[in-house]
């Protein structure tokens, strides 16, 4: 118990389902059972691990709720895993690993992922089901290791041998053709519908074809990169994953890089010795710094003796820098006001707070509606939707605020919230990260002390109200006068579904 | 022909209401009389105004360039699918299956009315197929089979069989 809410502790909400139902018990229950029987958890993991890629995309497929815990105070690599609370959940100490809200744990990515999915995408009838788990086994026996000898040191977490990495390639090959002979009839790995086959193995396939299945190397396997790039661009892959570039130009080993990693693990360089032997990697000019140290490594190095994989892979991330750099510091403590919304009530304690402690210069309220209403359908796509844009935001957590809300019934319903970000400007154009769902909605600068900025950020944080100010309004009274169902829906103080925050 | 396609299409896009259409000319251009304003003539204009009607309007592509793919293809089957003498459907399958080479769907990178409707377009000649020409349009009968099992695509059409294994081992060229 102690251990969840430690790390949950930065999640502004966690919510339930009975809570939401509690709340909301005119919903039609049917919505709500859809929601009882989805997986709902955090995951663990560092930022950008292809391997909780596997069940982030999982999730997408199924709806599974699933709170990605990758960055302090959620998360913080090296630490929390190593401490005894995580350490008693998941011995192994690894990520991803996965806590669901009712306790249940998991480690394995692969584990992770299958639990995460529906029958549809784990393969309905026992036949499917055993050629899903036969890739997926697949992608971790023949793909990840040569995969990984080739593309760490391109990464800068690997020393280069050549000889590996020749070899690596050979191996590879081999892996490729087998997979393009079986996609030459074939639209997917399993059957004629996306598994988590394919999210298994295009997640294992995504590093090379981002750093070095160059169009010469790939051009004898079209039926992979055509199968590759028809997956990463679903939009449930690309919801987890962005756009996915595919490699130029073969990458070569990064030697500065490796050399800024290295050293915490390097014995004492001897300096006298300066070769320039055969397992010398390419034309880096910075690689004179650390010849020294390289007559160390003459045989092809396994990737456990230099550096754990994913202490390197974490090592490599480019340290982002913060996007609000800029502003001056504020005396409005979001996370502060997080917590009060999180666990004390919301028009009482939290509303006050927030009220009293909203520093106009440091913080702008923006509303948001999103634009294309006619082409929501099912209530529980638009929440991931929403979610997805929640989690693709992630690293504007420390930044932002937002409660949205999506009102309505199946195919007839809209969204729009109300978001607080630091800075006077929108936030989205700060990162490449944030640019994916901005532009669906519409955004409206609130002048702080208008009546209508203080009303909408009372119904919106507490979701209920008439919600006059937005078009949202309007939405409903239309449909209110032109059908039965949101007449229903407005009269029962909105059905609100699903309540998520930022 | 195409009134039974507009029917699978219905159904397909989850239409309960069934419509009722007319044909013009000889050709038997499909016509749908419009309650409120000028009738929608012509297979292209009247699909396209039920995925609008059904709210999927995804199925029209999703981003600009994937709109005018889309549209591309649908008009490539009016203009040369349909009404192509037979003598030329090789010419057909040879340029689809050419284009399908590096692709799974028509426009883009998702399932969109294109797949649709090219698939009750093509159906009549993938139908006539021999084994042996199955494979050497490889690319196109894979798409086929796709299409044909895509959730509710298929409708009035008979299934048709596709061999995952070659039987003719240079069917390829
Ligand atoms: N087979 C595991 C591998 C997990 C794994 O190796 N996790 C690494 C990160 S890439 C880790 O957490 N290492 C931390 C440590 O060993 O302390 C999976 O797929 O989940």
């Amino acid at each position: 118990m102690t251990t969840h809410s430690a790390f949950s502790a930065h999640f502004s909400r966690v919510f339930s389902a009975t809570q939401c139902a509690k709340r909301h018990s005119h919903a039609p229950p049917f919505l709500l059972s859809l929601v009882l029987k989805m997986a709902a958890g955090t995951l663990y993991t560092y930022p950008e691990n292809w391997r909780a890629f596997k069940a982030q995309i999982a999730a997408q497929y199924s709806g599974a709720r699933l709170k990605i815990a990758s960055t302090s105070p959620a998360f913080t690599f090296g630490q929390t895993n190593r401490s005894p609370a995580f350490l008693s959940n998941f011995p192994l100490g690894k990520v991803p690993a996965y806590q669901g809200d009712d306790g249940f744990c998991l480690f394995e990515s692969n584990a992770i992922a299958h639990y995460l999915s529906n029958d549809a995408i784990r393969g309905s009838t026992p036949q499917a089901a055993a050629r899903v788990l036969q890739w997926v086994s697949f992608a971790d026996s023949e793909i990840i290791p040569p995969a990984s000898a080739w593309v760490f040191p391109t990464l800068g977490i690997m020393q280069f041998n050549k000889q590996a990495t020749e070899q690596a390639k050979e191996e590879l090959k081999r892996v490729l053709a087998v997979l393009n002979q079986h996609l030459n009839t074939r639209t997917f790995l399993v059957g004629e519908r996306i598994s988590l086959a394919d999210i298994t193995v295009a997640c294992s396939l995504l590093w090379p074809y981002k750093q070095v299945l160059e169009p010469s190397f790939r051009q004898p396997y079209p039926n992979v990169t055509r199968w590759f790039v028809t997956c990463v661009n679903q939009p449930q892959f690309k919801a987890v994953l962005g756009e996915v570039k595919l490699c130029e130009k073969m990458a070569q080993f990064d030697a500065k890089k490796f050399a800024e990693i290295q050293p915490k693990k390097e014995a004492p360089a001897k300096k006298e010795k300066v070769s320039k032997e055969g397992g010398k990697p390419q034309q880096q000019p910075q690689q004179q710094e650390k010849k020294e140290k390289k007559k160390e490594d003459k045989k092809p190095v396994p990737a456990e003796e230099e550096m754990d994989e994913c202490e390197a892979a974490l090592a490599a991330e480019p340290k982002t820098k913060d996007p609000f750099a800029h502003l001056p510091k504020s005396s409005f403590v979001l996370d502060e006001f997080k917590r009060k919304y999180s666990n004390e009530d919301t028009l009482n304690v939290a509303l006050p707070y927030f009220n009293d402690n909203f520093d106009r210069e440091g913080f702008s309220i923006w509303y948001a509606e999103y634009r294309f209403p006619e082409e929501l359908t099912m209530a529980f796509m638009s929440c991931n939707l929403i979610t997805g844009m929640f989690q693709r935001l992630d690293k504007l957590r420390k930044n932002a605020f937002a409660s949205v809300i999506l009102f309505g019934v199946n195919n007839d319903s809209c969204i729009s919230g109300i978001w607080v970000f630091r800075g006077q400007d929108l936030a989205f154009p700060l990162s490449d990260d944030w640019q994916i769902d901005y532009e669906s909605y519409t955004w409206r600068k609130l002048a702080v002390d208008s009546e209508e900025c203080k009303t909408m950020v009372k119904e919106y944080f507490a979701w209920e109200g008439e919600f006059k100010h937005s078009l949202t309004y309007m939405f409903l009274r239309e449909n209110a006068k032109t059908g039965i169902r949101m007449h229903v829906a407005a009269e029962e103080g909105l059905h609100i579904f699903p309540p998520a925050e930022l | 022909m195409a009134l039974r396609e507009l029917s699978s299409l219905e159904k397909c896009l989850g239409l309960k209401k069934p419509n009722k259409y007319g044909t013009q000319g000889e050709r038997k251009v499909p016509v749908l009389q419009n309650n409120n304003g000028a009738p929608l003539v012509g297979l292209v204009t009247i699909a396209s105004h039920l995925v609008h009607e059904a709210k999927k309007t995804v199925l029209l592509g999703n981003s600009a360039e994937e709109r005018a793919v889309v549209q591309q293809w649908l008009e490539y089957r009016i203009a040369r699918v349909d009404n192509c003498p037979k003598d030329e459907l090789k010419v057909i399958l040879k340029e689809l299956n050419h284009y399908l080479e590096d692709k799974v769907y028509i426009a883009g990178n998702v399932f969109t009315l294109a797949d649709i409707l090219m698939y009750y377009g093509i159906h009549r000649i993938v139908v006539e197929l021999a084994i042996q020409e199955k494979e050497r349009y490889l690319n196109v009968t894979r798409w086929f089979d796709h299409i044909q099992h895509y959730p509710g695509v298929r409708h009035h059409l008979p299934p048709v069989v596709v061999l995952r294994n070659r039987v003719y081992p240079s069917g390829h060229h």
